[in-house]
């Protein structure tokens, strides 16, 4: 036999032998995921099914990048209509990335009836925390909504606060969509339907990281002064506000604002929009804030936060409007689709969870569901 | 081995060009085989006898220019095989006297030249093994840490300029594609499953959260990601 006839024989097997070994050793490091779901006896909801077949935690340094991807099936073993219901993922409590949530708004889940829940996260461990072989992911129950507006859960999320504003916003839509069906027919609705996915097909989507640290460059910084859009009927004004600006990075955003309606306000939400060198305007980022203001009392809303955008954007001004209030007897405040019209927020702002679910029934299904998805509730 | 050895076989024995086990193996076999030993014996005189015919030079013949000439032709032979096989050829450097002795044999024994080649096998095979350990560690060594020593040698290059971002941890990013994990401004990993969100937001308290709508049942799913501490009780 020929040296050439050894080496090809021998030795092209044994490359591709290791060529595998190695180039597959990143994969082969990736190991399953031992899922644990804590419900508490009395939760409304039970566990059907579960699959975390598909999560894989793979070692990054000193930590695993967890990537979870599981269906769970859950029914409501309550007597009451479940609206919401969002769940709290955790591959690490304290550990920054650690912690998720999947929230399932919009939905009308009769009792005894199940429904599915859908995680994907990528959530960071470190590694050597969990005593088992595997990484460990917990789900909690965070929350879940009821029809009457009622919540059940620990609210370590402010899930309540998050699926009550959804809900608010789902019956404002539903109103409007049915009222739109009665006084102009189909033909009107379906006209609504088609501006609604073109604006959510137009609705900008840049790349916006929040930061936890400051990043140290040679660009200067400078203050931006806020404009604010005037929401008409909201119960808090924000008088003036301003941010640190380098660059393609805003940070440390301050705002005063005054409560004009006559109860007291427990929390606020801001939506922080940018516009850009090309005269681009997004929404960046909302600022949320427990405040506790009285009737007629002022306040700051200053947040130790840093947003950071693409590198090829230039932050040229920025605005922002009131999204949400919260009163101290727990009733919201929601801006109404004419004012979020009025004011074009409604080709910047995604719509409400509730508006992009008819608007997927109608391009999917056709008017006629959506008609008869508008009758249930 | 045959009943009886080849004469190249004799022939290389007896001026001593064979390798060790094969001179073994002749040497063996010539101790039993008188006809062998023979021929091998009549080999080592004609080698002797043209040792010594050749320290006398014939009359008239001029060693140097003959030498000179040999030269030569060596050369051009070189040249000619160089244009067929690029390949070095060093000739084995053979004492005048045996080259003689050999002129008559050559015509029944071929004259190998061995040439050392580059060992361009084994160098091929050591290529191969460094190209694929070094792809095996730049894909498995975690992208963070790959684009963090990147930046730092282009810092290095630069005189110590440029922008060096300072992170405390990991990032959130919300984009097209989903939520992102990042550090030190590289992807750990995206939140992606089969769907892409149809919105997302960024929260200024530390969370990250994206939209998605199931493509059968409609249902609106949001998930979000914690970079804060502080959240959970």
């Amino acid at each position: 036999m020929s040296s050439r006839a050894i080496y090809s024989r021998a030795g092209l097997p044994a490359a591709a032998l290791l060529a595998f070994g190695f180039l597959g050793a990143g994969s082969l490091g990736a190991q399953a995921v031992s899922p644990k779901i804590n419900l508490p006896k009395d939760s409304p909801v039970a566990v059907v099914s579960m699959d975390w077949s598909q999560s894989r935690a793979t070692p990054r340094g000193g930590a695993y990048l967890v990537d979870v991807h599981a269906s769970l099936s859950l029914r409501n073993s309550s007597s009451k209509r479940i609206r919401g219901v969002t769940l709290a993922v955790l591959a690490q409590e304290v550990t920054p990335g650690g912690k998720g949530a999947v929230s399932v708004p919009s939905l009308n889940v009769a009792p005894g009836d199940a429904f599915p829940v859908r995680i994907d996260l990528p959530l960071l461990r470190p590694i050597g925390t969990s005593q088992s072989s595997a990484p460990t992911v917990e789900v909690r129950l965070d929350g879940v909504l009821f029809d009457d507006l009622s919540f059940y859960g620990p609210d370590n999320l402010h899930s309540q606060r998050n699926m009550t504003v959804w809900e608010l916003e789902a019956r404002r839509d539903r109103k409007y969509f049915k009222n739109l069906l009665e006084t102009g027919g189909p033909k009107a609705l379906q006209h609504e339907m088609l501006d609604s996915l073109a604006r959510q097909a137009d609705l900008p989507r840049p790349g916006v990281q929040m930061v936890r640290g400051r990043s140290t460059n040679t660009d200067p910084e400078h203050q931006l002064q806020f404009a604010f859009l005037a929401v008409p009927d909201a119960p808090v004004e924000p008088a003036s506000g301003t941010a640190q600006i380098t660059a393609n990075e805003a940070s440390q955003p301050r705002f005063e604002v005054r409560n004009r309606s006559k109860r007291p306000v427990q929390f606020l939400e801001i939506g922080w929009i940018v516009r850009d060198q090309r005269g681009n305007q997004f929404l960046a980022a909302s600022l949320p804030a427990e405040v506790n203001l009285a009737p007629g009392q002022s306040g700051e809303v200053a947040q130790d936060a840093a947003l950071r955008f693409s590198p090829r954007t230039s932050i040229q001004s920025m605005s922002g409007f009131v999204s949400q209030v919260q009163f101290a007897d727990g009733s919201y405040w929601i801006p109404s689709r004419k004012v979020l019209e009025q004011l074009h927020l409604n080709t910047i702002v995604a719509p409400s969870p509730e508006e992009q679910r008819l608007s997927h029934i109608y391009s999917k299904k056709g008017l006629d569901a959506l008609v008869e998805e508008l009758k249930k509730f | 081995m045959s009943s009886h050895l080849r004469e190249t076989d004799l022939a290389l024995f007896a001026s001593g060009d064979l390798g060790l086990w094969r001179s073994f193996r002749i040497r063996l076999h010539t101790a039993k085989c008188e006809s062998c030993q023979a021929r091998g014996e009549a080999f080592r005189l004609d080698r002797e006898r043209l040792r010594h015919q050749a320290e006398e030079m014939p009359a008239g013949v001029d060693w140097n220019s003959l030498a000179a000439e040999m030269t030569a032709n060596i050369r051009v032979g070189l040249a000619a095989g160089e244009c067929v096989d690029p390949r070095k050829r060093d000739a084995r450097k053979r004492d005048p006297r045996k080259k003689a002795a050999h002129a008559k044999d050559s015509q029944k024994i071929p004259l190998k030249i061995k040439v050392n080649s580059f060992p361009w096998r084994p160098v091929a095979g050591i290529a191969a093994v460094a190209i694929l350990f070094v792809a095996a560690f730049w894909l498995n060594f975690p992208s963070s840490d790959r684009l963090a020593l990147s930046r730092v040698m282009r810092n290095l290059a630069h005189g110590g300029g440029g922008p060096i971002f300072q992170e405390t941890g990991p990032v959130v990013e919300a984009s097209s594609t989903g939520m992102e994990l990042r550090e030190n401004g590289s992807s750990l990993g995206v939140s992606q499953g089969a769907l892409r969100p149809v919105a997302v937001s960024v929260n200024a308290q530390g969370s990250a959260s994206a939209r998605y709508v199931d493509a059968d049942t409609g249902q609106v799913t949001i998930t979000s990601v914690y970079v804060q501490q502080g959240d959970l009780q």
